[in-house]
């Protein structure tokens, strides 16, 4: 089961802003073409799988997770050869400033920077500079210089490294949703028993829109999205606002932003952890969504659930989870198949 | 060594302000080949180039070892860390930092918790350095164990090469000073001054210079350039209160130090070719020029600065021909002042 981590390690060190996912989509396919039993790329970008499993299921199943990342797109260079840009999905403009960034797929290193603290008014100090207001440093000091290196259009991901921390949690870039590609994968590995479909969706970032296409295609029963949700259990939060916790197990979601979850699936799920023994949380407040929105909705409709693992520092540079909800998610979808397969 | 390599390397060192020997350690072996090295009560380190007479003229390059950091106040129940600003961090880039924790048992990694969106107010508003937090990933206990409140913080460096002869990373303020004077003995290699020369690293200039203010009463020196960096121009900053980076050393000048000297400087860049700045200011240059210049009897000080992008940052960006130039710089005004006597 180690195989997930180090499986991690190795996607989220592959940019793939929302639009650009051919290099992390290359990577996968590498992985999973001896896998499945057949895969192809969609004409939006979706990576789609079927793996034979020993029984054909009454219900097909389609599980789900993104290939791409939030990120920066590059919009404008400057005659000084600092580039403009804007954020591609949803991120704070206080996580931006102070960041590396790699540009493009040179992957050109660049820098989000503002003038000196030592020059700033107090009332800026307060206050994170809006995305408008900044630009990315890349050492360039003409426009004809940078554009040497980057376009307009390119995408920019956080320069960030992929760390332990303490108590086996780990640090780093882009698990949203590169932790839900290595769940996938590793149930891939494993002897299935019953056919599934797996689908690595793009774009889910800007409006969960792989998902529409890649759902209307194997048009499943069932989907599951396999995904990263914010956990808030830092240092001052109200308990009721905590949402879910690392080492809590994975995340079950009866409702968010974009999707009323199948509540029969959304039970189902809960004894089947029970049985197994496997530990899991419910998602207790109504916040963000995913690609279940798509996948419910696709065609004529699939019931839908979503299995999260708990994630602190969502869409920032440094996203944090512990290794042992990633262990008991993958335990957990194994269980599910059966279950799922004649619910 | 290559000067990148030589400031890269230099600026991966930890050296927060009172807990600087990763980074003096590394430099006492670049400076050991120049002469003798010695650490001062304070933790700065002294290479005597040439000994001084006792009397006689003597000339004290400065720059400082220490970066700005954190340091741990306090250990939550839930195993987070409460920390302040050990020198000036800006607080603005924290949230969602890596960050490594210096403790006495040795490194960990950690993060600077970040607010999650349903539990911030929005408008953008930045949390004081004492509301943040930071997640080691470590429950309470295991946390008191691996963690002591006093132990610093760093930013992660990424420290890395830009386009453009740019290089970016942690700590350039002040690495990129001493990659200087390193460069300018290195240029001066075969020179020997008619007066004393010593090189200072000093420690805790980001919290107020102590190690320059009590090295300097030391060394007792007749002349001093201070060797630190400045800010650089961006977009959105001043243009006026801003050198340009690429356009070589900033040549202080300011009442607190000697209008000579920072003449001199600037005649010295322009007869050996070697691009220069002015920076004026006002009064005191909140640099160790400022205590250097009043240690024991008096000292006269003078100031150069490498123009500096995002000071106080991890990705604080210099140009290398800039640092190398201030080699140049300071080389040139040690012939010209090792012959004159100083």
């Amino acid at each position: 089961m180690t195989g997930i981590i180090q499986n991690l390690e190795t996607l989220c060190g592959i940019p793939g802003v929302s639009g650009d996912e051919q290099r992390i989509r290359g990577e996968i396919r590498r992985q999973i073409d001896p896998l499945c039993t057949r895969c192809h790329t969609d004409p939006l970008g979706n990576l789609i799988a079927f793996k034979k499993g020993g029984k054909t299921p009454k219900n097909k199943l389609l599980f789900s997770a993104h290939m791409d990342e939030i990120g920066f797109i590059i919009t404008f260079v400057e005659d000084s050869g600092l580039l403009r840009f804007a954020a591609v999905g949803g991120i704070d403009s206080r996580v931006v400033i102070g960041k590396g960034v790699e540009v493009g797929d040179a992957r050109v290193g660049g820098v989000i920077g503002s003038k000196a603290v030592h020059m700033q008014k107090e009332s800026e100090r307060e206050t994170a500079p809006k995305l408008e207001e900044l630009f990315i440093d890349i050492g360039a000091t003409s426009r004809e210089a940078a554009l040497e290196a980057v376009r307009p259009g390119d995408r920019a991901v956080f320069h960030s490294p992929f760390l332990r921390l303490g108590g086996d949690r780990l640090a780093g870039r882009a698990f949203d949703d590169r932790a839900g590609c290595a769940v996938l994968i590793s149930l891939l590995e494993q002897e299935l028993p019953y056919d599934c479909y797996f689908a690595f969706t793009v774009q889910e970032e800007t409006g969960c829109v792989g998902a529409k296409t890649a759902a209307f295609t194997v048009a499943p029963d069932i989907s599951v999205a396999v995904e990263t949700t914010t956990a808030s259990d830092i240092a001052g939060t109200d308990n009721h606002k905590v949402v879910c916790a690392l080492e809590g197990g994975p995340v079950l979601s009866f409702m968010d932003k974009g999707t009323v979850y199948d509540t029969g699936l959304y039970r189902l799920a809960l004894s089947v952890a029970g049985e197994c023994d496997i530990p899991v949380q419910s998602k207790l407040g109504v916040y963000g969504g995913n690609d279940s929105r798509s996948l419910q909705t696709a065609g004529a409709g699939s019931r839908a659930m979503a299995i999260s693992l708990p994630c602190r520092y969502i869409h920032s540079p440094t996203n944090v989870l512990h290794q042992s909800d990633l262990l008991y998610m993958a335990k957990l979808l194994g269980h599910l198949i059966p279950a799922l397969a004649q619910a | 060594m290559d000067t990148t390599t030589m400031l890269l390397e230099l600026s991966r060192q930890t050296g927060t302000p009172g807990q600087e020997g990763d980074a003096v350690s590394y430099a006492q072996k670049l400076l050991d080949t120049y002469g003798e090295t010695a650490l001062t009560p304070l933790g700065s380190l002294i290479c005597t180039v040439r000994p001084a007479t006792p009397g006689g003229p003597h000339i004290l390059l400065d720059a400082h070892i220490d970066q700005v950091g954190m340091v741990v106040t306090f250990i939550e129940e839930d195993g987070f860390l409460r920390v302040a600003n050990c020198g000036g961090i800006d607080r603005r880039v924290l949230p969602a930092s890596p960050v490594v924790i210096h403790g006495a048992k040795g490194k960990l990694c950690g993060v600077v918790a970040s607010t999650p969106p349903h539990l911030s107010s929005g408008e953008g508003k930045t949390t004081p350095v004492d509301e943040l937090c930071v997640d080691v990933g470590l429950r309470g206990e295991e946390a008191k164990k691996a963690v002591r409140p006093g132990d610093r913080v760093t930013l992660y460096s990424h420290a890395r090469p830009l386009l453009g002869g740019q290089v970016s990373g942690s700590a350039m303020d002040d690495r990129a000073g001493c990659v200087a004077i390193l460069k300018a003995l290195e240029y001066l290699e075969g020179y020997r001054p008619e007066c004393g020369l010593s090189v200072l690293l000093s420690t805790m200039e980001e919290v107020g210079g102590q190690g320059a203010r009590t090295a300097a009463f030391a060394l007792r020196p007749t002349l001093a350039i201070a060797v630190d960096v400045s800010f650089a121009h961006t977009p959105d900053a001043p243009r006026a209160k801003c050198g340009v980076l690429g356009d070589g050393p900033m040549v202080g000048v300011a009442p607190i130090l000697s209008s000579r000297l920072s003449r001199k400087l600037g005649e010295i860049a322009e007869s050996e070719d070697i691009p220069c700045q002015w920076e004026v200011m006002a009064g005191a240059t909140s640099t160790n020029a400022d205590s250097i210049a009043v240690a024991g009897e008096g000292v006269e000080a003078g100031l150069l600065s490498v123009p500096l992008k995002y000071m106080h940052t991890a990705i604080e960006t210099v140009s290398l021909a800039d640092v190398e130039n201030t080699g140049k710089l300071i080389a040139a005004a040690i012939r010209w002042l090792g012959r004159k006597g100083a």
